[in-house]
């Protein structure tokens, strides 16, 4: 965690944002019910109550793709974090939440941090997140069986690290979307967004 | 036509003095001089001349009369040209000379001023140095007081540890002290010892005087019993008188026994005396003991306070002659020592007052210094502005030289120019044409100009109303695109030239897929095992029916095997029975009817002769039995002719066989 005294560095800046899409993405699944309740337990994390998960195998997950997300935001190499939830019976894609990152790469060059108070960034999370459960109201019903997956818009010229693959965009065929709050570091912006499945 | 001519000329000669004076005015154009001459000459060289010189050869008579006015003419022309050029030049040489004047006035006023300064600079300096002098003494002053305070602080210390040292040769002292303390109180314990020694002799000692009082009892009590038992023995042997002699000749030696033992009892008593006197004296020495312990004790305390004293004493003694201050009594030690502190206190005040003075006067050091510094610079900048003056004022006088000698070189071309000017006669129309075609130029290029910038407006505002519209157009093209842009970034669409999309190869997506395909394997094997069994318990043709209800399988198994063996038990009763049966019809009717073939019934008698021997009956499509032909019924065609074709009877038939077959066993 960075200081409240010093600014904001490339890494601290990496933290947050790798931190708000730890617990961004539990909200959503406890949200959305793709894992049972009773599998989160509540943390207290930018001044609320937020969910985190208590299952070893989605923790190990969790860990392995948020380490890596570190490391593409220092290198800033990567542009979006899509959380994409599909049916399991007819292999459908009915809700993509994506993130997308912009970085600020003169602070890569540049080692001076950035004025821009914690509170601050912390509040913007705050009501981002608070957004990401108001929206839940208004999303269709997930009433099949359902996994997620998260996937990385990055460079082209990155190498693949070993335990990741290409994939599709995994787009969803007739969505509706709707644009949710932002909030920037100084160094990374980060804007949310949801589209979901026209339910016909 | 001649008095144009030399106005004119003389309006050229005006012309070039006005520029010339012009320029000598402007000391920084030293081209102005070049651009004149050119101008004249292209002036001179005009292709007009010719048209004058025609016009001048038609009157040839009053050429001389002309041409002596002209001369005359010319000459006054001369003379007010030179005078006009002499009151020019007059005029000019003042004007230099004034500037010049000014210029050195200037100059000298800067001099003044930069001397001015620095004077005052140099009072400056000055001053600062009587400064810096006094504090540098004052700066060795405080150095001084410095290291007498040092010197002070030393001896103090010095002082401070000869006490240290005192006060640990105290400690060592009373270390000895406490050891011979230590070394007394081994001894007190040793004397315990031997008073607890001589406490368990004397307890010894009263254990053998009581044990030697009870033998003394104990021999008492057998005096006093062999006494009797003489007694007794003297009453009853009286006549043993002889005997007795011999027991009285012990009578003597039983008398010196009595008396060893008086002796002995006395001895004792004595000893018994003794032992109370000693336990007496014991008692006393014990209490003596424990006051000569005590007053041990007490010696030694007293004792070493003594030493403790005697060498308090000799330190305080000491601690006067050491210290060399006139000490006789504590008192005065006391005094010392507080002069002592206070002298101490005052001398650190001191140091806290000079510390802070040095550190003061430092610090104005410090800005005197910079102070200093600065003066030097601007001293500096004074002696680089001065040079700087002195550099332009000779670059001035240089140019003013430079200038008088352009201006002798103007003179001189002038001069040549007038020589050659003279003979002309063009130069007013010259000019006047000169000044027409000027004039002519500005209005054709003041016409250009308007044209142009009419054109270029015209042109302008089409380009401009065509490029606005593409602009618009471009824009709304522009905002089109954009907002397909966003709507694809939203759906998730990316360049795949510049992006790649990456996921988690072990992702819960795929793991959960992976896990539904494997329960769906799973129930499809299922699904096909259920059918098997169904078919299998079906039997024969199959009934695929797709929507077979789920029915336990266990329970139709068990109904299976009991219904199994209720089969199997039934089965055994009708066995047993029908074989009963059969056996009773033996036995009554003496046939045993066996079942050959469909409607076939063979009867074979108890009483055959041969085993083949059998009877056959076949049941007819209208329930009549009918007897078939055998070997055995052609033997039996008589009966069979009588009883069945006769009277139509097979009982009696039967009957009358077996009367026969029993008639012949039983004669044969």
């Amino acid at each position: 965690m960075t200081s409240t005294l010093q600014g904001i560095t490339l890494k601290g800046s990496s933290e947050l944002v790798a931190d708000f899409f730890s617990f961004g993405i539990n909200s959503i699944l406890y949200q959305r019910g793709i894992y049972p309740p009773e599998t989160f337990s509540r943390v207290t994390h930018y001044d609320m109550s937020l969910h985190l998960t208590t299952d070893v195998k989605l923790k190990n997950y969790m860990n392995n793709v948020v380490a890596q997300l570190k490391e593409w935001l220092m290198e800033c190499t990567v542009q979006k974090l899509v959380l994409v939830i599909t049916c399991l019976e007819t292999n459908e894609v009915l809700e993509r939440w994506q993130f997308d990152i912009q970085c600020d790469k003169s602070a890569k060059e540049n080692c001076a941090p950035r004025e821009k108070s914690i509170k601050a960034i912390q509040d913007e999370i705050r009501s981002v997140i608070r957004q990401i459960t108001a929206t839940v109201t208004f999303l269709p019903l997930l009433d099949t069986p359902c996994a997620f997956d998260l996937l990385v818009y990055i460079d082209k010229d990155n190498d693949v690290p070993e335990k990741w693959e290409e994939s599709g965009p995994r787009i969803i065929d007739q969505s509706e979307e709707v644009r949710l709050r932002s909030f920037t570091t100084s160094i990374h912006k980060v804007n949310s967004m949801v589209a979901y499945k026209k339910n016909d | 036509m001649d008095i144009p001519f030399d106005i004119s000329s003389y309006l050229c000669y005006q012309e070039v003095a006005a520029e010339t004076s012009s320029f000598k005015m402007d000391l920084d154009d030293d081209t102005a001089v070049i651009t004149t001459l050119k101008s004249f000459n292209s002036f001179i060289n005009r292709p007009e001349l010719p048209q004058r010189l025609s016009e001048s050869s038609a009157g040839s008579g009053n050429l001389q009369s002309q041409y002596k006015r002209r001369m005359e003419l010319l000459e006054a022309a001369e003379k007010v040209q030179s005078k006009n050029r002499y009151l020019q030049l007059d005029l000019e040489k003042k004007q230099i000379e004034m500037s010049h004047k000014k210029a050195r006035f200037e100059l000298e006023k800067m001099a003044s001023d930069s001397a001015r300064d620095l004077e005052h600079q140099v009072d400056q300096n000055q001053e600062l140095l009587g400064r810096i002098k006094r504090l540098e003494n004052k700066e060795t002053e405080a150095a001084k007081n410095l290291s007498e305070q040092e010197e002070a602080n030393r001896n103090l210390r010095k002082n401070l540890e000869g006490l240290q040292k005192k006060l640990e040769e105290r400690d060592a002292k009373l270390n000895a002290a406490n050891q011979t303390i230590s070394s007394l109180k081994d001894e007190s314990r040793e004397l315990m010892m031997k008073i607890r020694n001589q406490d368990s002799t004397i307890s010894a000692q009263t254990l053998e005087t009581q044990e030697l009082q009870e033998q003394l009892d104990l021999q008492r009590r057998c005096r006093r019993t062999q006494t009797t038992k003489r007694l007794v023995l003297q009453e009853q042997d009286i006549a043993i008188v002889k005997t007795v002699k011999s027991e009285v000749a012990k009578v003597p030696d039983l008398e010196k026994e009595v008396k060893l033992l008086r002796d002995d009892n006395a001895f004792l008593r004595e000893s018994r005396e003794n032992c109370s006197l000693l336990k007496e004296e014991v008692e006393g020495l014990r209490r003596k003991l424990e006051r000569m312990e005590k007053i041990k004790e007490e010696l030694i305390n007293m004792e070493l306070e003594k030493e403790r004293v005697t060498e308090k004493l000799q330190a305080w003694e000491n601690v006067s002659q050491s210290t060399g201050f006139n000490i006789r009594k504590p008192e005065d030690l006391s005094r010392e020592v507080i002069q002592i502190q206070q002298k101490e206190i005052a001398l650190k005040e001191q140091n806290y007052a000079l510390n802070s003075r040095v550190r003061s006067m430092e610090h104005s050091q410090s800005e005197l210094r910079l102070e200093l510094n600065q003066q030097r610079n601007k001293t500096m900048e004074e002696q680089k502005k001065r040079e700087t003056h002195d550099a332009l004022v000779r670059r001035l006088q240089k140019r003013v030289l430079l200038l008088t000698k352009e201006r002798d070189g103007m003179r001189a071309i002038l001069e040549s120019y007038d020589s050659e000017l003279a003979p002309t006669e063009y130069s007013p129309q010259l000019n006047k044409r000169v000044k027409e075609a000027e004039e002519v130029l500005q209005r054709v290029q003041n016409h250009n100009v308007e044209m142009e910038v009419s054109y270029m407006h015209l042109f302008h505002r089409q380009k401009i109303e065509d490029l606005e519209a593409e602009r618009q157009r471009l824009e709304e093209q522009n905002n089109i695109l954009e907002m397909r842009l966003e709507r694809h970034n939203l759906q998730g669409d990316y360049d795949p030239v510049k992006t790649r999309v990456l996921h988690f190869k072990m992702n819960p997506t795929s793991v959960a897929k992976q896990q539904r395909q494997q329960e769906v394997e799973a129930l499809e094997e299922e699904i096909k095992h259920l059918r098997e069994l169904v078919c299998s318990l079906q039997g024969g043709g199959c009934i695929l029916s797709r929507f077979l209800p789920v029915i336990c399988v266990p329970d139709l198994r068990k109904q299976i095997e009991s219904s199994e063996l209720k089969n199997q038990r039934l089965k055994e009763v009708f066995q047993k029975k029908i074989q009963e049966f059969r056996r009773v019809c033996y036995v009554l009717t003496g046939y045993q009817i066996d079942l050959t073939t469909e409607n076939q019934y063979r009867l074979s008698s108890v009483f055959a002769e041969h085993m083949d021997d059998s009877l056959l009956f076949k049941k007819g499509s209208n329930g009549n039995m009918q007897l078939m032909e055998t070997e055995f019924s052609k033997t039996l065609g008589e009966m069979v002719a009588l009883h069945l074709h006769h009277q139509k009877s097979i009982p009696v038939f039967l009957s009358a066989v077996t009367l026969e077959l029993f008639s012949r066993q039983t004669s044969a």
